[in-house]
Order: structure tokens, then sequence, then C-alpha cells
């Protein structure tokens, strides 16, 4: 969740590198090249050692953990994965998870699509809504969970409240079997909306103006324009933000252990927590490291698939 | 963007979705404000008819942050702040020097390195946090400040960012540097990082919301409440049976306004460094 900065800056020109030396430097910068070839490796290697250290550390180490304590046990080879396949809790968990991707991820990415091309216009006062829209990235996951946590009590709730306004039944939410995960989505969809709006902001500030003044000219209305200029401009962020928003929401723990344990009836048992429940709960080490090896397999598929979608379609 | 091409009333519509987002996204953490400046009976009181007292307070309230001062979540925000600006510091300084190698150092297969290297910290780190808390026990740094800070210091985005930034760094610079005998160290420590405030900056932003929005990571490696961070205290209060409501408010609104200053703060710093630089080249 920190990319902000980035969309900031604006691309600086890469071209302007260590390799275009002027010619009138020539033999000067050559000499230096050989000087700095000559123990240009261990300079290198020891200013990049402490990343590499790290991300040996905090991702290929436990990487590899996970992929032999899966193969470890229980008869050896494949036959923890079997027994985790087969078994109707991984099943429910992995089933759930699909399901909330594939309503969600759409439905999140079309409202910041919509936002961020609502937002981009030249409306009275546009810095300040973009600003409050951009609000609820600063706080903590957390926060915004206990918030919505608290409106949506079945009784004394302030969504409830809302509805009976409109003189509606009051609903279950998080305690409904039904609704439940539903409401996780709209928890999460609160806290991501705005910070993918800013990605495709950032995207349709690079759409020439001439290009909708030439549509405009030959009558296109707006609506025309978005979808066939500035959209496609944009595929390069909206393919970013899909991947992200598809691995943050395959990775989506904290509503679930914070509000409803996976519960009622495992309808919120999404994968992430049901790798933490293995680990913690049932202290089962081979199970967790199963359904992690598992869990990265079907995300790096999903994400190589809209990779290769997304490339076929610019041919 | 032409407003030309939208009509008037279109624009009115702009106008209204923009309202009603806005509205939609700050009403939760407007009510959490005012929630916290309430007794805990209030907060509950106020919600269950819907009036314009559910967010608008009648009286104002420090009780609940006077209740926090002495309460055990206030050193867990100490704890969110002490491990976040190790991160920020030390990620800094690791981030950017492998920045400088991958920018500055000519070696061949730097383009392959800078490649694998942002690929891998891609690996989202939820994803392995789970098995890197076990290794973590079985190494004896469970509940360590050193386990705390580790996954937040290497960052792919970071090093990507201060790449992108030193490789406009004229090379007539380095040269220069390098003909007065200047070691690579002396380069990159005064020459490359006073350029750079705001890319540095940037990092630092990336480093900072990562660290003090981790909530997985500090859940399983902290067994022992003195040294629980911010984020997981608050989801443990909430958890809790007869939990002071206040309390909860109070502690999410500290952990709300830190980072919301901080990134008002940085941006102004921003703008600075910017312009300062602006004025040295």
């Amino acid at each position: 969740m920190a990319a902000r900065p980035s969309t900031a800056e604006p691309a600086r020109d890469t071209s302007v590198s260590a390799g275009d030396q002027v010619i009138l430097r020539a033999d000067r910068s050559h000499r230096l090249a050989r000087r700095r070839r000559a123990g240009g490796w261990w300079t290198f290697a020891a200013f990049l050692a402490p990343s590499l250290v790290l991300l040996a550390v905090t991702r290929i180490v436990p990487l590899i953990s996970s992929v032999a304590w899966s193969l470890d046990s229980r008869g050896g080879g494949f036959g923890a994965y079997r027994e985790v396949l087969s078994s109707s809790a991984f099943q429910g968990s992995l089933r759930t998870t699909l399901l909330f991707n594939l309503v969600l991820n759409p439905v999140q990415i079309a409202l910041s699509l919509v936002l961020a091309l609502v937002l981009a216009q030249q409306i009275p006062a546009a810095g300040v809504w973009r600003a409050a829209v951009l609000a609820p990235i600063a706080a903590p996951q957390v926060v915004s969970v206990i918030v919505w946590g608290v409106w949506l009590r079945p009784s004394g709730g302030l969504i409830n409240s809302f509805l009976a306004v409109f003189g509606l039944a009051p609903q279950p939410f998080l305690t409904s079997p039904y609704q439940a995960i539903w409401c996780l989505g709209l928890i999460a969809s609160w806290i991501g909306v705005g910070y993918w709006m800013v990605f495709l902001i950032a995207g349709i500030r690079e759409v020439p103006d001439e290009l909708l003044e030439a549509a405009a000219l030959d009558g296109a209305s707006w609506l025309r324009q978005q979808i066939s200029i500035v959209v496609p401009l944009i595929r390069r962020q909206l393919a970013f933000v899909l991947v992200a928003d598809t691995v943050a929401n395959f990775l989506l723990f904290v509503p679930v252990q914070v509000l409803t344990q996976g519960g009622p009836a495992q309808s919120t048992n999404l994968v992430m927590y049901e790798i933490y429940r293995q680990a913690y709960v049932f202290a089962d080490q081979t199970t967790a490291a199963v359904e992690t090896v598992i869990l990265l397999v079907i995300m790096t598929a999903i994400v190589g698939l809209q990779f290769w979608l997304l490339q076929g379609r610019r041919e | 963007m032409s407003s030309l091409s939208a009509p008037r009333v279109t624009r009115v519509v702009f106008l209204v979705v923009g309202i009603v987002a806005a509205l939609l996204a700050v009403a939760p953490l407007w009510w959490i404000l005012v929630s916290s400046l309430r007794p805990s009976a209030e907060i509950f009181s106020t919600m269950a008819p819907l009036s314009w007292r559910t967010f608008v307070p009648t009286s104002v309230d420090f009780g609940n942050y006077a209740h926090i001062l002495s309460s055990p979540t206030v050193r867990a925000i100490v704890n969110s702040i002490v491990v976040t600006a190790i991160t920020v510091v030390v990620g800094l300084v690791v981030n950017s020097m492998a920045a400088f190698a991958l920018a500055a150092l000519n070696v061949r297969g730097r383009q392959v390195i800078f490649a694998v290297v942002v690929l891998s910290f891609m690996i989202p780190f939820d994803a392995v946090a789970i098995p890197l808390s076990t290794l973590t026990r079985q190494a004896g740094l469970a509940n360590s400040f050193v386990a705390l800070v580790l996954p937040g210091l290497g960052n792919g985005l970071a090093i990507f960012l201060l790449r992108q930034f030193f490789l406009g760094i004229p090379s007539e610079l380095v040269e220069a540097a390098r003909l007065d005998g200047a070691r690579t160290w002396t380069i990159y420590w005064q020459v490359y990082l006073p350029m750079s405030g705001g890319a540095l900056t940037g990092a630092g932003l990336i480093l900072f919301i990562f660290q003090w929005q981790a909530y997985i990571w500090p859940l399983l490696v902290v067994s022992d409440p003195s040294k629980d961070m911010g984020a997981v205290a608050l989801g443990r209060l909430f958890g809790q049976y007869g939990v002071d409501w206040g309390v909860v408010f109070a502690a999410a609104v500290l952990l709300t306004i830190v980072p919301v200053l901080i990134i008002l703060g940085f941006q102004r710093f921003l703008v600075n460094s910017v312009s300062q630089g602006a004025i040295k080249g």
C-alpha cells in the first residue's frame, strides 16, 4: 500500500544514463572505465549486499521453507497435498476466495475507473474531492475495519439506522453467513478504491488534450471520448491496478481476523485466514505450508494470465 | 483534460458524484474523531436513531484521551513510532545503496540483477509472512525489535524509485568527483544522497506506510504485550469482552493522525527539496 509518491513524481528520462558520454571526453572516460572495472564488481556487490540479504531472508528463504515443509512429512512426496486438496475446509476456503475475487475485483476497478474519470475533470474544487477520496489510505487498515465493524452491528449499528430512515428492515450483516463476506468486500472496497484511483488519474493526466479536442470536433460525446480514447490509453495503469488489486484481495486478512474469524459457518474463511488458522490455531505446520504453496501458485497463475491477456490484446 | 468536451449538465453530474464519493470516504473517519471525543455510552446512543447528532458532537470531552495515556495502548503506539522510525532510516540507507549500485556503477549484468531484485521483491510479503514467522521463532527472534523491523527494510518499489532518480544525475558529476580521487562511498554519500532529497522523501514515505500499516507480521511474531505494535494492540482491544469504546476510538484517532501529519508534513518538505534542487542545479 505504498506507491503513491511514485505517481507524484513524473517518470525520469532513463536515456540520460552513464552510457552517454560526450565524445570530447572520450579518452578521459576510457581511462575511468578501466579504473571502474578494476574492483568494480566487489564495490557493486558490497553496495547491493544488504538488500540481497534482506531479499533472501524475507522472501526467498520462507518461500523455499514452505515448499520443503509441504513435501517433508506425511508419507513424503505429495501426500500432504492430496490431503489438503481433498479437505472440505480448504476447498471451501478456496471457493470463497475465488468467488470473492471474481465479483469484487471487477467492481472495485470499475468504481475506481469511474471516479478517476470524473475527478480528473475540471469540476469546482476537484482537488478537495480527490483528497477526500484518498483519505482512507492514511488510516491503518485495522482502524477502517473497526469503524465498519461498529457501523455494521445488527442492532444499533449506523447502517441499520440508515436503512431504518427508508423504512427498511434491519439486516444481520456480519452475523449472516450470506451477507458477511460481502460486508468484508464493502470494507475492502472502501479502503482500496481511492488508492487505485490515484494510479488511474496519473494515467489520465498523460492523455494529450489535442486527442480529445479532435474527437470533440468530430462530434464525439464525452462518454464516447472516455471509452474510445482515454481508457485504451491508460491500459498500462489499468493492468497494474488489476494485478495489484487481485493480489491485495487474495491476501485479505485484517477484516477477517478482526471481525469474523472466518465465520459465521466458515463463510468468510478466506485463504489467508485459513493458513493462519492452520499454523496458529491447529499448529499444523505442514498443512499451512501446503496451503501457502497452493496460494502462491494460484496467485502467480492468475497474475500471469492477466498479464498475458492484456499483452495479447495489444497486438 | 479539456472541460469543453463535457456539457454543463454533465459537469453538474460530475460534481455531484465527486461530492458523494468524498463524503462516503470521509464520513467513517470523521465519525471516529467525533466518537473519540464522546463518553462511551453516548457513542452508541447517538448511532441508533440516525440524526444530526450522529456526526456532530454536542460537547467535547477529552476523557478518552486522558484514559489512553494511562493504558498499555500508549506503549504500543510508542512502539509503532520507534519501529517505524528505525525502519525508515535504516531502510533508506539500504535501499539507496542498492539503487546507487544499480544506477551508477557500470558492471556487466547490471540490468539482469536489477530485474531479479525488483521481481523478487514483488513476491508479496504477507504471502510468506506465516512461514517466515515460524523460522523467526526457531531462530529465537520472536518478540524482538529486530524481527519487527526486518521485513520493512528492503523494498523493491523504493529501490526502483531511487534508481530512476539516480539515473537522472549527470555522469559528468561523478567523473569530476572521481578525478578528484573520491572513493565510490564518498560519491554515493556526498554527491548522490544530498541531491536526492525529493526521491528519498518519496521512498521514505513508502517505507513508513508499509511499516505503520503492518498487521499480520507483528501479530505473528509478538506475543509479549509490551512489544505490541499500535495496529495490533488496537485489534486486540477491539476483540476484548467489555471493551472501553472511548479508548478504542481515541487509539484509532492517534494511529490515524500520525500518518496524516507525516504525509502532510513531508509533502511540504518534498516541494521544498524540489525547489532547492532547482536553484542549485
